[in-house]
């Protein structure tokens, strides 16, 4: 499946974005449409705006110019529903060892938005948490404190935060980082399977030895503008990546 | 209140007010040290602190003055902290030294004018200076925040684990953030004529820090804090009376003692020394 072929589950138009009190936009002019199923990475040099094109998706920063549409919905105007729909693994955390949290509730905080303001959890918000912690193998964990685990824990923890969501779109931004590589290939081949069950996955990512054996959609990100946008296979991305033009 | 237990009526009107305040206190003193905000914690202290002595000076009454001081400083906090590029301790410690000095400036000037008892008090607080409607209302006080607790728990728990993913989650953190504040700004403004400005921030605080070393959970924390809080609380009153000594300094103190008996004897600092 590509991105020409289905309606688009992200339709990014000519979207210029920038953090609060920045001086320049730090997203300029990019375009771009993904749709359901889609496995795409996001590639490019330090600074190059790949976490913030993830952020603006999210509809985490202003918008200067431009449109963004996620599931058909359209941020600003409905950026709380967008956000509890989207599943979005951030990069940077550090948990202080005795953070007063234990691995099921992170887990289960990640439904809370979707609960609304004075509703209680279900049944089915602890099955789904519960579900995440078994899909990312770390079912044995859940009454351990976040801060107690290993960098790699942890990061399988944020990721089944995200999957309780049950997202119809899932961002990760670098989420090989602190992974073995086993564990990368247990990740990847779970990341395969919420493509094909239709959930479009888009991922910043330097570890491209761990991708998912499918067709991959290469976003190629330099100086805040889209430079590449291409298919290939998991092999080829690196090079790919490598090769792609410089931004003026 | 408490008049079927405690027959002296001052000891009776300085355990009620030392009870509630510290109740209330110590609710919002996990919020604080969970969410990293210690430094607005003591700004806003300061804040009512300097409400109140400008109060006094005017002839305002000091409850409305402190209430009215630490909510604008709350409404300038907010987005100082939530939007500021610049380093949040770097703003807050300009505010906290600008409340500071205006507070030091009107008890001095009071002082100059001969109203030393009225500086006295509000630098160490008078915990029999109360009315009765004061106490109920820091009864209610800390009932709401408890209620609020209850209410918005999943949202409170998961902004203070980590406020970015709560965004991303879908909770609307601003608004949970502000009523945060906003709870701040009301308890440490009726709490001021109880322990005094200089030591409202130990309420503020030291609660969460001495059960933070014995509870692995932030709900086991909540149950905990108000709980410790309240018997130092009611120590303190009561040793104070009875020996005549300060009570608010007396239990800021005690409260310190707790809380290195806590850091000496806390489970979280015990080190593996065996090699299986």
């Amino acid at each position: 499946m590509t991105g020409t072929d289905s309606p688009p589950c992200i339709d990014l138009k000519d979207i210029w974005t920038t953090y609060e009190g920045a001086a320049y936009p730090v997203i300029k002019g990019v375009s771009l449409r993904i749709a359901a199923g889609e496995f795409v990475v996001v590639g490019g040099p330090n600074g190059a705006g790949k976490t913030t094109l993830l952020e603006a998706i999210c509809g985490l920063l202003p918008l200067v110019k431009g449109s963004i549409t996620v599931c058909g919905r359209e941020i600003p105007k409905e950026k709380i529903g967008i956000l509890c729909d989207v599943g979005y693994v951030i990069q940077n955390f550090d948990f202080h060892p005795f953070t007063p949290y234990t691995v099921l509730d992170v887990v289960r905080m990640g439904r809370y938005g979707r609960i609304g303001w004075f509703s209680r959890e279900s049944q089915e918000d602890l099955d789904a948490a519960m579900e995440a912690l078994r899909l990312l193998r770390i079912d044995h964990l859940r009454d351990e404190l976040i801060g107690t685990l290993s960098g790699g824990q942890q990061q399988k923890a944020l990721i089944a935060h995200n999957l309780a969501k049950k997202p119809s779109v899932l961002l990760l931004d670098e989420p090989f980082s602190n992974l073995d590589v086993m564990t990368r290939d247990e990740v990847s081949s779970l990341l395969c399977d919420i493509c094909e069950s239709g959930v479009p996955v888009v991922m910043v990512s330097h570890a491209f030895d761990s991708l998912p054996r499918r067709d991959i959609r290469v976003v190629v990100m330099q100086k805040g503008k889209l430079v590449l946008n291409t298919t290939s296979q998991a092999g080829d991305v690196a090079d790919i990546i490598r090769s792609a033009p410089v931004a003026g | 209140m408490l008049e079927f237990i405690i027959q002296n009526n001052v000891m009776c009107h300085a355990v009620e007010a030392m009870l509630f305040a510290s109740i209330g206190c110590a609710i919002l003193s996990v919020l604080i040290t969970q969410m990293n905000i210690s430094s607005i914690g003591f700004t806003m202290s300061h804040a009512a602190f300097a409400g109140g002595a400008a109060g006094v000076f005017f002839g305002f009454p000091m409850l409305l003055s402190a209430v009215v001081t630490s909510l604008a400083t709350a409404l300038v906090m907010g987005p100082l902290s939530y939007r500021t590029r610049m380093h949040t301790d770097t703003t807050l410690g300009v505010l906290f030294g600008t409340m500071m000095a205006l507070a030091i400036f009107f008890i001095a000037l009071m002082q100059s004018e001969g109203r030393g008892f009225d500086a006295a008090s509000l630098l160490y607080g008078n915990v029999i200076s109360l009315y009765r409607e004061e106490i109920y209302a820091l009864v209610v006080i800390a009932c709401s925040i408890i209620l609020l607790i209850v209410i918005f728990g999943k949202e409170i728990s998961a902004i203070t684990f980590h406020r970015k993913m709560a965004e991303i989650s879908g909770i609307r953190v601003a608004p949970v953030y502000y009523l945060f504040l906003f709870l701040i700004a009301v308890n440490v403004a009726f709490c001021l004529p109880i322990v005094g400005g200089l030591l409202l921030y130990v309420w503020l605080v030291t609660p969460a820090a001495i059960v933070y070393q014995f509870c692995p959970t932030i709900r086991q924390m909540f149950l905990a804090a108000p709980a410790v809080a309240g018997c130092i609380s009611i120590f303190g009153a009561v040793a104070g009376i009875v020996w005549s000594l300060p009570v608010g300094p007396l239990t800021a103190v005690l409260f310190s003692l707790v809380f290195v008996l806590a850091v000496a004897i806390s489970p979280k600092r015990k080190v593996c020394r065996q090699i299986y």
